[in-house]
């Protein structure tokens, strides 16, 4: 980000902001109808080369010029179909609109109004199949950058160094413990604070922020943007204490017994799922989790500055094609691999990966495997991993999902030499909470079970985000917290 | 931030660190192990507790200078602090009557099996220690490992020495006399290599022999797979379902030992680490 402009009060094209132009805005919204601008502006990029060796951020943002253009384009529809489209709300026309009006600062007022986490939810929200989908532009192709215009403003408060904040009502006297400090936590600990609770968070891990810190690189959301909004969830009033595991340090029913009048679960899915094939556990087959985890969380990247190494190999193979199989590719790349391969059982149209995500990769020089799985991995004899068998998928009948099922094909087994292997078959809820609170319904996939308001099935709990999913995003997981902070709310000042 | 409250030297690289650590005091058992971070830029590294007291709020262990994270514990003083420090993980060690337990320790080992031994003690266990080390000079923790155990054999080999030798000995005497004087348990909280030995005895025998593994982990709580080994089949996690495993069901110990040392290079501190068998050097 190069531009840092104060919001002026005044429009660069001489046009008055403000209360005085309510007359004609009705006029003004017809002729931008007449004549739509249906220049959808990029963001700026590192180029792929260049990008290839470093770990800072591949989008650089919008300047202020760039943001403010993308603002005017959009047309101030009545239907409000992107806020809609939202899962937590957000007063997208309206912050627009603040934009529009050169008020970066009053955007942002807008949107603290319904997230915390607009530098997080900017950067990693799927946004074309939420408010982008729905944007009436979107008819002709091409939808505001809504993401890009809230990444701005979240950018320009952070570099601004102001932070505007809400008022926080009258305390209550009530007291909320939140157990996970990802996305889904951080929502409901704002929230309830925001609303006058005394909010408690617990975290395992030494940093607050959950997959938003050991999941997903510095080059995609950086770690100082997570702890910026992490920092703004406390001056809210809450609390977080790290190293501290709920199920061992204080289990569920301490906390209930305890100072808290109810608590809210949002551990994540953090369990990694492995191939189950031979060979697996050879020296140098990692999980996506550890890989990522000793990259971003350990910062892996800047050993020995930092203490924690990442070893990468000069082939590696991801499995998987999701998100998470994309990071892991990518961090590969950075980390110096010489050739990265992705695997995949199904065709590029099925990845569940981000599109753009998608794109990022193959432009950093990653190779896609489609219609194949390993089968087992191959030991050079001292215990490390040298090669892998694969075998060829073709599509049958759709599943459960709907998505066509890969069927292997007799015969078609095939050798691919790698020296490095990242599983990334996804995840599923850490069963130490619920192995601990034996009252606390769970799934057969070990996911809690919820109500539409997030209520589980043990008193003064609620539960949501990947816990409840079994692995979902970023802004689902706030989504959920929304409603069970809502829920949440009612319960306690009933 | 967790204060340094004692830090005693017991022999040359070993030392005894005990941590202000209330929360954590109060919810330890045998054969847990805390994770701790120097300072904001360090690694995760996994201690077995060697001691705690849930009134005075501390918890200890022992270590051994190994690489950078043990060798900055070793220079730190009373006073100091560590940036975190959390726990207890894993579960605890498995604690109930079985009669006559064999007990064989080396290393870290020698201190943190005593509070097993104790808990064993407390059932009315009758025990016996092998402790293995390089030479009779720098075997430490004798003293406490004596007052929990009701025979305490030293087995000191000399440097250099194929390591697996000395303890073998000892060993070898006591399944001779099973079962006329029967070994009902085995306990091994020793090197990697001669835990996978002595599993190897006492299979024959039938005697249930838990080993304490120590692979390489990141987070401890279950969520990076670094820690995973093959257990009769199953992957199993060594932070949560270990780290005591049943030395018999546990397979694949090539690999276990080839992933302990995927980082260890030249500036190990503890040459005897660079066992002659592992494939990593
Ligand atoms: C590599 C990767 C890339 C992703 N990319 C995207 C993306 O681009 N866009 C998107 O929308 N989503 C993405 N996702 C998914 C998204 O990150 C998750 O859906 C979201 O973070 C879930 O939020 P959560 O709050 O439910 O849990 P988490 O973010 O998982 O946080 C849970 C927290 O709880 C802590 N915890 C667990 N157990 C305990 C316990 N017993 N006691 C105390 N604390 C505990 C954990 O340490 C963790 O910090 C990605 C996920 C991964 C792994
Ligand atoms: C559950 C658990 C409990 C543990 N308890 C203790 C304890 O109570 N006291 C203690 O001193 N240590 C204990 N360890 C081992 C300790 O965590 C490691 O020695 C750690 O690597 C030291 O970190 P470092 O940064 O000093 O050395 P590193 O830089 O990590 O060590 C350098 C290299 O030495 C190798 N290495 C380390 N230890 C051994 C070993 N024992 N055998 C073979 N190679 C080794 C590793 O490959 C490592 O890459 C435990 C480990 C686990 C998993
Ligand atoms: S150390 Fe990460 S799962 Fe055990």
């Amino acid at each position: 980000m190069s531009e840092s402009k104060k919001s002026p009060t005044s429009g660069e094209n001489g046009e008055d902001t403000g209360k005085t132009q309510e007359p004609g805005q009705e006029k003004q919204a017809k002729r931008a109808k007449a004549k739509i601008n249906l220049n959808r502006l990029e963001m700026p990029k590192q180029s792929p080369e260049v990008r290839r060796h470093n770990f800072d951020e591949v989008a650089t943002g919008y300047t202020y010029e760039m943001a403010m253009e993308e603002a005017r384009r959009c047309i101030q529809c009545k239907k409000r179909n992107c806020q809609a489209g939202c899962p937590v709300g957000i007063d997208i026309p309206d912050f627009i609109k603040q934009l529009q009006e050169n008020d970066v600062e009053g955007a942002s007022q807008v949107l603290k109004r319904k997230t915390s986490l607009p530098g997080i939810c900017g950067r990693v929200c799927p946004q074309e199949l939420q408010c982008e989908k729905a944007c009436t532009l979107n008819k002709k192709g091409a939808p505001i950058a809504i993401g890009r215009l809230e990444r701005y403003i979240a950018d320009w408060e952070r570099i601004e160094g102001t932070s505007s904040m809400p008022e926080i009502a009258p305390a209550t006297g009530k007291k909320v413990a939140v157990v996970g400090t990802g996305p889904s936590g951080l929502t409901v600990a704002a929230d309830l604070a925001v609303w006058g609770h005394q909010v408690t968070m617990f975290e395992a891990l030494h940093v607050a922020g959950g997959v938003l810190m050991y999941g997903i690189p510095e080059f995609r959301l950086p770690k100082e943007v997570v702890q910026r909004e992490v920092a703004y969830v406390k001056s809210l009033g809450v609390e977080i204490h790290l190293d501290t595991v709920i199920g061992i340090n204080y289990s569920l029913d301490e906390l209930l017994n305890g100072p808290y009048d109810a608590v809210y679960l949002a551990t994540g899915a953090g369990l990694p799922m492995f191939l189950g094939v031979p060979g697996e556990n050879l020296n140098m087959v990692y999980s996506a989790n550890e890989l990522l985890t000793r990259t971003n969380l350990m910062k892996g990247y800047l050993h020995p500055q930092y203490a924690t190494p990442i070893k990468i190999g000069k082939r590696v193979a991801v499995i998987g094609g999701g998100n998470v199989a994309m990071d892991s590719a990518r961090c590969s790349v950075r980390l110096g691999a010489r050739e990265v391969n992705v695997i995949y059982r199904r065709t590029r149209a099925e990845m569940p990966a981000r599109l753009e995500e998608v794109e990022n990769a193959e432009e950093e020089g990653i190779h896609f495997h489609f219609l194949c799985a390993p089968i087992a991995f191959i030991s050079d004899g001292r215990s490390n991993v040298a090669a892998m068998e694969l075998i060829r998928m073709q599509l049958g009948e759709p599943d459960a999902s709907g998505r066509r099922r890969p069927v292997p094909i007799p015969g078609s087994e095939y050798i691919m030499e790698i020296d490095t292997v990242a599983v990334s078959l996804g995840t599923s809820p850490n069963p130490l909470i619920a192995s601990t609170t034996p009252d606390l319904e769970t799934s057969r996939r070990g996911t809690v079970v919820v109500d539409e308001l997030g209520k589980t099935s043990k008193a003064r709990v609620w539960a949501g985000g990947d816990i409840v999913s079994g692995g979902a995003t970023v802004i689902s997981a706030m989504g959920e917290g929304r409603l069970a902070a809502v829920a949440m709310h009612r319960y306690l000042t009933e | 931030m967790f204060s340094i409250v004692e830090h005693e030297t017991l022999a040359p690289q070993v030392h005894r660190m005990s941590v202000k650590a209330p929360i954590i005091a109060q919810k330890c058992k045998p054969g847990q192990f805390v994770i701790l971070i120097v300072d904001e830029r360090g690694e995760r590294v996994p201690f077995t507790v060697s001691g705690w007291d849930p009134e005075a709020g501390t918890v200890d262990f022992v270590y051994v200078e190994v690489g950078d994270t043990t060798r900055q514990l070793g220079a730190m003083e009373v006073g100091d602090s560590l940036a975190h420090f959390v726990g207890p993980l894993g579960l605890p060690a498995q604690i109930d009557h079985y009669g006559h337990v064999l007990t064989v320790v080396s290393g870290y080992g020698v201190s943190a099996i005593v509070p097993i031994l104790k808990a064993l003690k407390e059932r009315d266990n009758r025990i016996t220690t092998i402790l293995q080390a390089p030479d009779p000079q720098t075997a430490f923790g004798r003293e406490p490992l004596a007052a929990v155990s009701d025979r305490l054999i030293l087995a000191a080999g000399t440097q250099g020495e194929n390591a697996a030798t000395s303890a073998t000995l000892p060993i070898r005497e006591l399944l001779a006399e099973h079962p006329r004087k029967s070994i009902d348990r085995v306990v091994l909280m020793c090197s990697i290599c001669l835990m996978r030995v002595v599993s190897e005895m006492t299979r024959p025998y039938d005697i249930k022999t838990m080993v304490h593994l120590t692979p390489l982990m990141v987070d401890g709580t279950g969520m990076c797979g670094a820690c995973r080994l093959t257990v009769s089949g199953a992957n199993r996690f060594a932070c949560v379902h270990g780290p005591e495993f049943d030395g018999h069901k546990v397979q694949g110990w090539d690999v276990l030992m080839a992933r302990r040392c995927t980082y260890a290079d030249d500036s190990l501190l503890q040459q005897g680490f660079q066992c002659r068998g592992c494939s990593q050097w």
